[in-house]
């Protein structure tokens, strides 16, 4: 999925877009309707979403990052833009600072891939409802509540449990730079 | 700038999934500045993000939208390539057409000698300071895009004492300068501290010199005594 933006950001390759549009753009629309976007706002911020990956592609830096992991923040940062336009705020730029990435090697796509399948590795490791503590709290706008309830166990223990659950993920996550 | 004291876990990670509401999400932006530890958890947090989104169920798009997509990728600049693309040229023009205006401070506010308000917080617009207690002024952060949190700048001399106060979510409070204790430790400039709703606390400031600090509040927040009833039309 890497090579697939290195080559956006090289050539224009509208078939590598084509693919990474088929793969991410259903999986964002999800995403997004998961943490409570309706379906019409979440089809639109998904193409919004693959258009930023088109225009910013000289911005992705594999080294630094996973393409999943960078296609994450740039819906994440439409969705907060969305809400902020929702109360009648200017928009912001959330990724001004961003620096174009430098000339991409083999090598560091490989990284990029490495670093996708650790994260994965690290997930599998958590227990059922730790997994599901997680994904919750990366979802919800109040997750503890959610999470009481999905658990079935009362709000303090379900505090405890969050903060259980996040450090074994840090703990499993140490050594990813 | 050493800092001790970090946001907590899931503070980290709902500022990655892009949950945290603005108010505290300011307060952790500023944090981020000063802590390579915080921005490389912040990081972590985002591959699980991304992680996820790998795996998530697809839904189901309009028949159209890869088209419709595609039809703007030609209006849309290419950035990069040896001709100097858009995006960075924008970032450019963006710099130069937008010179770093001098901060206006907040009018009442006084900074100790090199002490400089946050990058973050100099955009956002800061009522006056208004004196609140012996030594306390606080003013208020207009973070319009968050209707549930509170965001305050407090400046509080020496030896002197946030007035006690109760609210209903979190607290977060980011040490600008200075210092100050509370039962749970003492706090230095670069450290955000987190405290639940339910604790009624006073921190007090160290006696050597003003302590700026910038907090957010989720949920309402009440103060004790005669103050209370005098901020009421304020909060
Ligand atoms: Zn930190």
């Amino acid at each position: 999925m890497s090579a697939l933006v290195v080559a956006i950001a090289r050539t224009a390759d509208r078939e590598a877009f084509a693919l990474l549009f088929r793969h991410f753009a259903p999986r964002v629309k999800a995403f997004l309707m998961r943490s409570g976007l309706a379906a019409n706002a979440a089809e639109e911020l998904a193409q919004e979403t693959l258009l930023t990956v088109w225009r910013k592609a000289s911005y992705f830096d594999p080294a630094r990052a996973a393409a999943s992991t960078w296609i994450f923040t740039i819906a994440r940062n439409l969705s907060i833009d969305l809400k902020r336009r929702e109360r009648h705020m200017g928009t912001v730029d959330l990724d001004a600072v961003d620096e174009e990435a430098d000339e991409t090697s083999g090598e560091t796509i490989l990284m990029s891939a490495e670093r996708e399948a650790r994260v994965r590795a690290a997930l599998s490791k958590l227990s059922e409802e730790q997994a599901t503590i997680v994904r919750l709290s990366f979802f919800q706008e109040k997750p503890h509540s959610q999470i009481a309830q999905e658990l079935g166990i009362p709000l303090g223990t379900a505090k405890s449990r969050v903060r259980l659950a996040l450090s074994r993920l840090r703990t499993l996550l140490e050594d990813l730079k | 700038m050493s800092v001790h004291s970090h946001p907590g876990d899931e503070t980290l990670l709902r500022f990655a999934a892009g949950t945290l509401p603005a108010g505290p999400a300011l307060l952790v932006e500023i944090h981020l500045q000063g802590c390579p530890l915080c921005r490389t958890a912040v990081r972590r947090f985002e591959a699980v993000g991304g992680a996820l989104l790998d795996a998530a169920e697809p839904a189901a798009l309009a028949g159209d939208a890869f088209a419709r997509t595609l039809a703007q990728l030609g209006s849309a600049p290419m950035s990069g390539g040896l001709t100097g693309g858009g995006a960075r040229r924008d970032h450019l023009e963006a710099a130069f057409s937008r010179p770093p205006a001098a901060p206006r401070l907040p009018e009442g506010l006084l900074l100790p000698e090199g002490v400089r308000l946050p990058q973050p917080l100099t955009s956002r617009r800061i009522g006056s300071m208004i004196p609140v207690s012996p030594g306390v002024r606080m003013g208020r952060v207009h973070v319009p895009e968050d209707g549930q949190s509170n965001v305050f700048l407090f400046q509080i001399g020496p030896g002197r004492a946030i007035p006690q106060h109760t609210h209903a979510g979190t607290e977060y409070t980011h040490v600008i300068c200075g210092g100050f204790s509370d039962p749970s430790g003492h706090y230095g400039a670069g450290d955000i501290v987190e405290a639940d709703g339910d604790v009624e606390h006073s921190p007090r400031v160290d006696d050597d010199g003003t302590c700026i600090c910038l907090a957010a509040f989720e949920g309402r927040l009440r103060f004790r005594g005669l103050l209370g009833v005098v901020l009421r039309p304020f909060l």
